[in-house]
């Protein structure tokens, strides 16, 4: 086995009854690397996530983390890996401290003990450190559970939607701690259906629908590879615009959604001239015109023909 | 062993911290046993209440009276006809003797004395029992009164070594209440807790095994189950004077068998239980009935006929008779082997099933 991969994945297969939520999956992970399996809810990748830590049985396939096999040496791998479960609820009467501790006594043949001081304030708990849990802000319990995956120093931390139902500000600071643990050179498996957050801290991202993986790669590439162009979206009625506006010079396709068009287009000003002229001569009513680059999110919407969060 | 530690002291400090647990686990068996023993414990319950109310004049009325004053298991009150059948009427006497005026007439000329008793029906048991004291009185007198030798005398014995109130017949249910809602509630409402909050699950991301959650919890239950006991038993004696008759060391061995019996049928509930309501709905299923038919509050023989299979099952019933015979020295349903063994039987079962079913998520 190659000693630069942390985890690998071959023919992955998991079934819920009639329900393939893994469907033959493939992939690996190198050391030190930040990897992302984004996809809607439902698409498997939170199973794939349980399957390769050792919490789930796959019905078919085989996972390797860290050169052992995922089932005989679970028990293993169990003491290199920390782990931070989507529902973050942990014994609510104990304080921040309290947990910590309690949870690197699991780990008795640590070779380096962690220093639970610094590790609450790697995660900003400094001033809850005497907190009971219960009575920490939804963030503030993400970021203890975050904080717990890494009592025992692993080698490589899963991270399971750590900022799903977080608000915006809270999200940015799980981000900025995320970003201090790639730093040191951890190994980070995560998923989320957060485009933005797979783009910020992923160096490859797996995007994953119905049980199987889509599309392999890193954001940029992924984008660049489904799209040369950028985008321009107006807010206009789809007739009749949606067959003039396509037809601009330039655009390439043209994609409608929820009352506004996405235009794709290989050469921006020529479509921009374009619109004006529309625009002056009366022809299509539109406003509001916003030009960006094209994101993980059209290329979901492309490779699937739905947006992440339907 | 490290982790045990810390996983027992966890546990210790939820169970500390948790003021609702604490307070049904540790004050109120306590607050239910001053309670019981403020309302049924006051008196002695051999002890009879006699209002004696006499109207005669003459020489009968006051021999019956100093006859009854003799007797030692009777509580004489004195007072008018209608002040006694007041106190009669708000269970203050068991029991009320008119002595009609002109009682002494008749007795003088050689009629036979109607002498009154009154007494509340609906208190049965022991207005059988009272009635016969009084009988007894009169029959003594009357003999005494026309010089007959008695034929027999009667000196009153009880079954048990010492005489027994009934607050010492509810110290050991209330122990037996105690650990049957340690085991069936305190144990299964955190561990399905633990559950729903996916804690367990999330040990399982560890390498800690899993007998090192079950044993650590299970130790913690069935020291707070020995905790219960020495508090039942000190506030008991303390207060009621509630004195322990037999040994220390097996009242020790009944609280922690008790109390792990009751442990396995707390981690059974937590097994079958999907949510925290539904595990409260079974355990309060369990719970009630054991209360009322195990014989802990009630002698079992006042039962009726066809709930004396649910009575013989019951656990509870064996438990308390354990604990009864050994705190307070009652006569025992069963000796205490069979008692011991009819629990181990529920403690196997329950341990088998409680592994077969348990779900870890």
């Amino acid at each position: 086995m190659d000693n630069t991969l942390a985890i690998e994945v071959r023919n992955l297969v998991k079934r819920y009854g009639n329900l393939t939520a893994v469907d033959n999956i493939n992939f690996t992970v190198n050391r030190g690397e930040v990897f992302g399996m984004l996809g809607p809810n439902g698409a498997g990748k939170t199973t794939t996530a349980e399957c390769i830590a050792g919490l789930r049985q796959p019905d078919g396939g085989d996972i390797t983390v860290l050169g052992m096999k995922v089932g005989p040496d679970t028990h293993r791998i169990k003491a290199r890996i920390g782990v931070q479960l989507q529902t973050a609820a942990l014994y609510p009467l104990l304080t921040v401290r309290e947990v910590l501790d309690l949870f690197a006594s699991f780990y008795p043949n640590q070779k380096k003990r962690v220093n639970l001081d610094e590790l609450v304030a790697l995660v900003d708990l400094q001033e809850k450190a005497k907190t009971y849990t219960k009575a920490l802000s939804g963030g503030q319990r993400q970021r203890l559970s975050v904080a717990l995956a890494l009592v025992n120093d692993p080698e490589i931390i899963f991270l399971d939607e750590p900022t799903t139902g977080l608000d915006p500000q809270a999200r940015r600071s799980m981000w900025d701690i995320i970003s201090r643990f790639r730093d040191q050179g951890k190994t980070i498996f995560l998923t989320t259906h957060y485009m933005e957050e797979a783009e910020r801290l992923c160096d490859r991202v797996a995007v994953v629908e119905r049980g199987r993986i889509i599309a392999l790669g890193s954001p940029a590439d992924l984008i660049t590879t489904h799209f040369k162009e950028s985008a321009i979206e107006v807010q206009t009625p789809a007739s009749p615009a949606d067959t003039i506006l396509s037809n601009l010079p330039g655009v390439s396709h043209a994609q409608r959604e929820n009352g506004r068009l996405t235009l794709f287009t290989v050469a921006v000003l020529a479509t921009m001239a374009g619109l004006m002229e529309l625009s002056e001569s009366g022809q299509v009513t539109f406003k509001d015109v916003t030009m960006r680059r094209a994101t993980l999110e059209d290329v979901f919407l492309k490779l699937t023909g739905r947006r992440i969060r339907d | 062993m490290k982790a045990f530690a810390k996983m027992f002291t966890a546990s210790l400090k939820e169970f500390a911290r948790d003021r609702t647990a604490f307070f049904w686990t540790l004050a109120f068996p306590i607050l239910f046993m001053l309670l019981f023993g403020a309302i049924f414990g006051g008196g002695d319950s051999t002890q009879i209440q006699v209002g004696l109310v006499v109207e005669d004049q003459g020489s009968a009325g006051e021999g019956l009276a100093q006859a009854f004053s003799n007797v030692p298991v009777i509580k004489l009150y004195r007072g008018d006809r209608e002040t006694e059948l007041a106190a009669l009427k708000t269970g203050k006497r068991g029991v009320v003797v008119v002595l009609p005026a002109g009682l002494s007439q008749s007795i003088g000329s050689g009629q036979t004395g109607q002498v009154e008793v009154y007494y509340d029906p609906s208190q049965q048991m022991s207005t059988q029992f009272r009635l016969a004291v009084v009988q007894q009185v009169l029959e003594h007198t009357e003999r005494h009164v026309t010089g007959n030798t008695p034929m027999f005398s009667m000196t009153p014995k009880t079954i048990q070594a010492e005489r027994m109130r009934n607050i010492d017949f509810l110290v050991p249910g209330i122990l037996g209440m105690a650990l049957m809602q340690l085991g069936i509630m305190a144990t299964s409402q955190p561990l399905i807790a633990l559950r729903q909050n996916q804690v367990l699950r999330r040990l399982g991301t560890t390498p800690l095994p899993r007998t090192t959650v079950l044993t650590s919890q299970v130790t913690l239950r069935v020291l707070i189950a020995v905790a219960q006991a020495a508090l039942i038993v000190l506030v008991a004696r303390l207060v009621f004077n509630v004195q322990m008759t037999g040994s220390w060391l097996v009242l020790l061995g009944v609280v922690l068998f008790g109390g792990l019996t009751f442990v396995s049928i707390g981690y059974l509930i937590a097994a079958v239980a999907r949510t925290e309501e539904s595990g409260m709905a079974i355990a309060q299923i369990i719970n009630f009935p054991m209360m009322f038919l195990s014989g802990i509050f009630f002698p079992v023989e006042v039962m009726p006929k066809f709930l004396k299979p649910v009575v013989t099952a019951m656990p509870l019933t064996y438990l308390g008779d354990a604990l009864r015979q050994t705190m307070v020295g009652a006569s025992a349903l069963h000796p205490l082997t069979l008692d011991i063994a009819v629990l181990g039987a529920w403690l196997l079962v329950c341990l088998a099933l409680a592994v077969r079913f348990f779900r870890w998520e």
